[in-house]
């Protein structure tokens, strides 16, 4: 257990232009166990997106926390979510990370269950001498407490006491439109998963997909090799949308992107790329501007990298890059990642996304190695208490805004702050929506 | 001269000295110029993806200038993950040779690549398949495809070429 208080933990003095954030709050395992129960198995958790179970029976298998979950489309076409755990002796039931099954044996004592959950049988039930009483409990595997579908995202709680999903995401599920809107058909996911881990806290993956100030300082490699294959001009290359865009650049001018804080701890870092040939949504362009209109099509272009708290992120910029982040200790966690893309697109328009996927977003490519051995890099350091509290929650203080800018009403998104920034601002302050939130879940929890 | 098996290991064997001992223009002499390096993702627990046009890969690379940038990558001293670099030894094993005349041939191997990361103190092994496609090209046989089949395929933190 935690023995310690919130203000240990987060120093958060809006009037005196203080958010601090504690070291121990990335490596004290008592921390940890509370995130666990209060954050990850007590709220609104993202399970996958609908397009994983298609066809009537198709099923996937995830986690909330440290529970096993299976989530489910029954005969009629109905999605449900179960923990995926025997009420028996508690195996878990589906083995698989996705199939098809009209019926789910479970591979220890042979209880089944169909599609939608019910039990279909206990073996040799008549020979079994049950008292009658035995009759009387379920023998279903537990739905979720709660289970709810927003444009294809999946979301499922192990507490029912939890706010609708609509509340939960707010206006940051205009964000979500952004991605679910780009093909008419909806979006998938490319095939082939590829899964990471890092020696290092969660929150740090949270964090560094809304950090607009790192990306100089740990991709030049990166970078600098896009500039080469710029001027090489081989077809052999592999092109990326960075090349052809400026935002990003510290001597750019003017405004070039920004922050959005929601409640509920969603946040988006963004920036303008413009409607580029770079992106493999540019045979779209026009399309999209017919059927959504020229400001929201420009959005879908700009480069997005969009945290659903705690466990979603969706990174739109080299390529585009859906992520679940789980938490397996204080100082491991597990990167499950996928190219998401609209369905329907060209060939060479999938190609083009594909490459640029691999080369940024892989833990075998020349961007993300960067990123998390930098997290390791934290984590050691934050075995330090001599000054526990960290800097890093800073940068923009005096540009952050309350509610929304001319840029989220393009899309009629009202966001709780906003931070308009030009190249070198680099904005720190939408991590402290994270922290809310987080401070939020654990009150009552963790003493004041 | 048709490849013969002992030619086949003395090319793997090199490729792996190669990349062992940071020999990295060594390495990338290897490969013809249009060289196709390949290690797919897995779509499930069981089957790999089989194409990179429309499927998602570890690594998917046509062209030699591409492994060429992940050298300079590792060589720039930009890249913190690169730098210490992760120390390597391959084992090589199980060598066939699949097919074979006097201008190409295809290699089957198995691997198992130990690796030490001082800085973190990760020990860890990658192990699977590999598949070479060779060329005979100047009086040399030259890597014109290489794929790499990555069996434990959950990454710990990096992965770079000379990790596989």
């Amino acid at each position: 257990m935690f023995a310690g208080h919130l203000s240990d933990l987060i120093d958060d003095r809006p009037d005196e232009g203080i958010f601090r954030v504690s070291r121990a709050i990335f490596d004290d395992p008592g921390v940890f166990e509370l995130e666990m129960r209060h954050i990850f198995e007590s709220g609104w958790v993202f399970l996958g997106i609908a397009d994983q179970a298609r066809d009537p029976h198709d099923f996937f298998t995830t986690d909330i926390g440290r529970v096993p979950v299976l989530v489910s489309r029954d005969g009629e076409g109905a999605l449900a979510a179960f923990v995926n755990s025997c009420p028996h002796r508690g195996s878990r039931v589906a083995q698989t990370l996705a199939g098809n099954a009209r019926l789910h044996v479970c591979p220890y004592h042979s209880w089944s269950f169909d599609s939608a959950g019910r039990n279909k049988s206990v073996k040799l039930k008549r020979a079994g001498c049950y008292a009658e009483s035995f009759d009387a409990q379920s023998h279903d595997l537990p739905a979720l407490p709660a289970f709810g579908e927003y444009r294809g995202f999946l979301f499922g709680s192990l507490d029912a006491n939890v706010p609708p999903l609509e509340t939960h995401l707010g206006e940051a599920a205009k964000l979500l439109d952004l991605v679910a809107d780009q093909g008419p058909d909806g979006f998938e996911l490319v095939p082939g998963a590829v899964t990471f881990t890092f020696q290092a806290n969660w929150k740090l993956q949270l964090e560094n997909c809304s950090d607009a100030y790192h990306f100089t300082s740990t991709h030049p490699s990166y970078i600098r090799i896009l500039e080469q294959r710029q001027t090489a001009n081989t077809g052999f290359a592999v092109k990326s949308v960075w090349e052809s865009s400026d935002y990003w650049r510290e001597d750019a001018q003017g405004v070039a992107g920004g922050s959005f804080s929601f409640p509920h701890g969603h946040v988006l870092n963004w920036g303008i790329f413009g409607v580029t040939e770079a992106l493999p949504l540019f045979e779209q362009a026009e399309a999209l501007a017919e059927r959504h209109g020229a400001a929201k099509r420009d959005w879908m272009f700009n480069m997005r990298n969009l945290s659903i708290f705690p466990n979603l992120q969706i990174a739109e910029n080299a390529s585009s890059q859906l992520r679940v982040i789980r938490p397996l200790a204080p100082d491991l966690t597990e990167m499950r990642t996928w190219c998401i893309a609209p369905k329907g697109e060209s060939a060479q328009a999938r190609r083009q996304r594909i490459r640029q996927y691999e080369d940024f977003f892989n833990p075998s490519g020349m961007a993300t190695p960067d990123d998390t051995v930098s997290y390791e890099n934290c984590q050691r350091g934050f075995a330090s208490r001599v000054d526990p509290w960290l800097q890093g929650y800073s940068r923009g203080t005096t540009a952050s805004r309350a509610g929304g800018n001319p840029f989220s009403d393009l899309i009629g998104m009202e966001p709780a702050r906003n931070v308009l920034a030009d190249a070198q601002l680099g904005d720190e302050t939408l991590f402290q929506s994270y922290y809310r939130e987080w401070a939020r879940r654990m009150a009552g929890v963790i003493g004041q | 001269m048709t490849l013969s098996l002992q030619d086949a290991e003395a090319i793997l064997y090199r490729e792996a000295e190669y990349l062992d001992e940071s020999r990295w223009d060594d390495w990338l002499d290897l490969y013809a110029e249009d060289a196709c390096f390949w290690i797919p993702a897995w779509k499930n627990e069981t089957e790999t993806t089989t194409d990179p046009e429309s499927e998602l890969s570890l690594v998917y690379y046509k062209g030699r200038n591409n492994l060429a940038d992940r050298v300079w990558r590792v060589r720039s001293g930009q890249s913190v993950a690169s730098t210490p670099r992760i120390r390597a030894v391959h084992l090589i094993t199980n060598v066939r040779l699949v097919a074979a005349d006097t201008t190409t041939a295809r290699i089957a191997a198995n691997f198992a690549v130990n690796l030490f990361d001082k800085r973190s103190g990760r020990t860890h092994t990658f192990f699977g398949h590999y598949r070479h496609a060779l060329r005979r090209e100047s009086e040399r046989w030259l890597i014109a495809g290489k794929t790499i089949v990555l069996l434990n395929d959950t990454i710990p933190t990096v992965l770079d070429f000379y990790c596989i």
